[in-house]
């Protein structure tokens, strides 16, 4: 029981931060029918830029913010003015194409330019034990959870308690619509690629120092952001929520139960089993196409 | 004479908005039916949710009396119901013959014995017949998107006819067709009509298209079919005439 | 094909049967290499060029293939029923995989792919019984083919390009058939193709589990030019390289996996200079590429040849050999 709490807590953790990934990719793909294959990357990279900022002699917390300041920059800004709107013209598949070339690229970037072996990544809290009936639960643990839930509650409090979060889901909803009642468009876009910025970079600096910064950790990370938008329902950023801490939970629980070989398999499966019976996850809504 | 189309209850409704409210009529064999009214009626999401482009959201749909709501339109197609787009759709880079044998092709045999078998799926013939039928001989190798916009409605139609539907749904037809090529076009689609039996139904804008051509008429408006019956009593119908003066 | 085209065909098909006798065995390797992968390259080309659809899990049909094909011969099987088997276990996987996903829109088979992907690497790895895990298969024997023995570089290399021949002209034959009009319609407008009664899901199906079989054949083709394979080969690196062979060379173009698939074999050989750095150079052209001319290189010619060539010939084949937007 104690280890069924102390894998439910950790569980809950990863899911907090796979469900910041998979909030932001949702959002990206609803307002801008961006598919951004590179999400994954988009996670790993920001502590590389945390990281050069303490090589250059700045304090953690001020590293922490020019990291994120820096994935703004980058991941927001350039991301959508130098990749996504030049090809918007094509369609959706150059663009898919594009965000894969660009994972490859900003995998290969940070393995040339940084370092291709795993890094330390100083943690947020130190990593204390706490005992909660007999349970042993780890400060970190404890510290992700708060961050990702007060991350979660503040985008929430933006979207739907202020004009421009409500313009950004009008957005998200239906743009013709959006932009026959004088929403501008373009610029929520854009504040949707600002945010996803934010959120992965606030996601590099929970995850990194459970992982270690590595030029690969896109790969798992990503995936997990696109099956737990799955999961959730591809059309709503509540879903991609829930999507994200249900396949945290299930992960931790299937490495603990099952063999820990096969451990990667298991989202795997839940994302082919979410296709063949709901194909629209959780709470999303079935989509049509009109002529 | 079971209708060769029957529509019951049909109800579409996109979140908020009801953009077809419970409308029901019947096509019989031989008719050419007319679908007027004001813009943003339904007219198109009734076709679409009859055709099975869009899912409708209650009601059903009947083609000789066999229930095919919410069939897929290939399957629909194969079926013998056929139908050409308000926004022009026909496959830019193919030429002009091959647009019309892709549209005859899928009726020839099964998947499997159209890979072995002739390059034209045996429907080559049919597809000269067509082109020749529309006038369109001098642009038969042409590709369909080096044509003019009026040429290409022809060929839109004319790829709706390759299989030999017994029932085709025509939506706006004339738009944006000039005045020459729209007599030629309602003059084509007569002689079909007449030559195959054919059963037409034709949502139009263009009154005189639809007047000169149609045997019976609905009006539809704000989703809701308010009056029907043959082209004069319609041009008459005191609703019909608030229904688009009030727009 | 335009005339120009045919005079660049035929100084090719010269250039791929004599040009071998001219080059050493490392020479003679990167065009074996070439002819193999390309046949991965048109099955994907299959998929993405023609259906539309992006697969990352080429890479790992190839895997498939390529141990199914050592594992049998090393049975004992003769090398022929090795290679049908690794192509008809791919398809048939392929099928399975493509069924379900096809079903729902918005590029889903690109998620299970990439899940699938893995999955197969998790598999060859863990699965030492029966792959070697992480120790791999080794000492995998170039077959004997009709009684002419492959051994040599130089008659590997015809071989493989006799496959590839091979190959090519069955995708060519059926992109001739109505199935290529079809596939054409698929990628033109999905929307009007169905309602003139076209199956896509059916034909979208077909292409991606063809386009796998080819995957896998092109495997049972690798493992004995290699001679030994493992696990990391076959990971979402490859699916990425043969993504990005099919686009620098032009996505649903006939000729765009022969063209994409040289520039991937010789370019960390041209990129010598840069050492590793190639596949970040190679992700970088594709991102300007996309922005630039989605078309890829062919795309390009051909945008190039009509700028300078006036009215092009209305020739459908062209369609149907041509490219995605000519």
């Amino acid at each position: 029981m104690a280890t069924f709490i102390q894998l439910l807590v950790s569980g809950l953790a990863t899911g907090a931060i796979y469900a910041l990934i998979a909030v932001g990719f949702t959002l990206v793909w609803q307002t801008s029918q961006t598919i951004n294959f590179a999400q994954g990357e988009f996670v790993m990279l920001p502590a590389f830029f945390v990281l050069a900022a303490t090589n250059a002699g700045a304090p953690f917390w001020l590293a922490t913010f020019i990291g994120i300041a820096l994935s703004v920059l980058v991941l927001g800004i350039l991301f959508k003015f130098i990749v996504v709107d030049p090809m918007l013209k094509y369609g959706v598949l150059p663009l898919v194409i594009s965000t894969i070339a660009l994972s490859l690229f900003l995998k290969e970037g940070v393995k040339d330019f940084y370092s291709s072996q795993a890094q330390p990544f100083p943690a947020l809290v130190p990593a204390i034990d706490i005992h909660v009936f007999e349970a042993v639960i780890s400060t970190q643990s404890l510290a992700v959870l708060a961050v990702a839930v007060i991350t979660v509650v503040a985008l929430n409090l933006l979207l739907n308690g202020t004009r421009v979060g409500r313009q950004m889901q009008a957005t998200a909803q239906n743009v013709t619509l959006a932009r026959i009642l004088g929403v501008p468009v373009r610029r929520m876009v854009l504040y949707t690629f600002l945010i996803n910025a934010v959120l992965v970079a606030i996601a590099s600096i929970l995850v990194s120092p459970i992982y270690l910064a590595k030029f690969t950790n896109g790969e798992t990370l990503g995936m997990a952001a696109f099956i737990a938008a799955i999961i959730g329902g591809f059309n709503q950023v509540r879903g991609a929520v829930l999507g994200g801490v249900v396949l945290g939970v299930l992960d931790n629980l299937s490495a603990a139960y099952i063999s820990s070989q096969y451990r990667g398999a298991f989202p795997l499966i839940i994302l082919v089993a979410v296709i063949l019976l709901r194909p629209q996850g959780l709470l999303g809504r079935v989509e049509e196409r009109s002529v | 004479m079971s209708a060769v189309l029957q529509v019951s209850n049909m109800r579409k409704t996109f979140g908020g908005i009801t953009a077809v409210d419970n409308v029901s009529f019947e096509v019989h064999s031989g008719e050419i039916l007319g679908i007027i009214g004001p813009n943003g009626s339904g007219k198109s999401t009734l076709f679409n949710c009859v055709l099975g482009q869009l899912q409708p959201s209650a009601g059903e749909v009947h083609v000789d009396g066999r229930p095919t709501t919410g069939m897929r339109p290939c399957d629909l197609n194969r079926l013998g119901v056929s139908r050409t787009f308000q926004l022009l759709q026909v496959f830019p880079q193919l030429s002009v013959r091959d647009n019309l044998i892709l549209a005859g092709q899928e009726h020839q045999g099964s998947i499997t014995s159209r890979l072995f078998g002739r390059a034209d799926a045996g429907v080559g013939d049919a597809a000269g017949r067509m082109i020749e039928f529309f006038g369109l001989l001098h642009l038969a190798d042409e590709p369909a998107g080096s044509l003019s916009y009026g040429q290409q409605k022809l060929l839109d139609a004319a790829m709706a006819f390759m299989a030999g539907p017994r029932l085709v749904l025509l939506d706006e037809p004339a738009g944006g067709v000039n005045p020459t090529m729209l007599g030629h076009l309602r003059e084509r689609l007569r002689a079909y009509h007449v030559e195959q039996s054919a059963t037409f139904v034709v949502i139009e804008h263009q009154m005189e298209f639809v007047m000169a051509l149609c045997t019976r008429v609905l009006v539809l408006a704000e989703g809701r079919l308010i009056a029907e019956g043959t082209p004069r009593d319609i041009r008459q119908n005191p609703i019909v005439i608030e229904a688009y003066l009030g727009h | 094909m335009t005339r120009f085209g045919m005079l660049v065909f035929v100084v090719a098909v010269a250039a791929g049967v004599t040009g071998p006798f001219l080059l050493r065995p490392f020479g003679l390797y990167l065009i074996s290499m070439w002819a193999v992968l390309t046949i991965a390259a048109i099955g994907l080309n299959l998929t993405l060029g023609y259906a539309g659809q992006v697969s990352l899990a080429q890479g790992a049909f190839v895997g498939i293939g390529a141990y199914t094909a050592a594992l049998l011969t090393q049975a004992g099987c003769p090398f022929v029923i090795a290679f049908v088997a690794a192509g008809s276990l791919c398809f048939i996987i392929g099928w399975i995989l493509g069924y379900p996903a096809l079903r729902v829109q918005h590029h889903y088979l690109a998620f299970v792919t990439l899940a699938f992907t893995t999955l197969v690497f998790l598999v060859l790895r863990n699965e030492e019984w029966l792959t070697g895990g992480i120790y791999g298969i080794n000492g995998i024997q170039r077959p004997n083919v009709f009684g002419w023995s492959t051994a040599k570089a130089i008659n590997f290399y015809f071989f493989s390009f006799g496959v590839l021949a091979a190959l090519a002209f069955a995708t060519w034959w059926m992109l001739r058939s109505p199935w290529g009009r079809a596939f054409v319609a698929l990628r033109e407008n999905p929307i009007r193709a169905a309602s003139l009664g076209v199956d896509t899901r059916r034909y979208t199906l077909m292409a991606f589990a063809i386009g796998s079989s080819l995957g896998g054949m092109s495997g049972a083709l690798y493992a004995p030019l290699v001679q030994f394979i493992e696990p990391n080969s076959f990971s979402l690196g490859l699916s990425f390289s043969l993504l990005l062979m099919v686009i620098i060379g032009g996505s649903g173009y006939f000729f765009g996996p022969f063209v994409g698939t040289l520039i991937a074999v010789l370019l960390p050989e041209w990129l010598r200079v840069t050492e590793g750095y190639y596949l970040i150079v190679y992700a970088a052209a594709v991102m300007a590429m996309m922005a630039f001319c989605p078309a890829g290189l062919l795309g390009l010619i051909e945008r190039s040849a009509r700028a300078l060539g006036g009215r092009r010939r209305p020739e459908t084949t062209q369609a149907l050999v041509g490219g995605a937007d000519s």
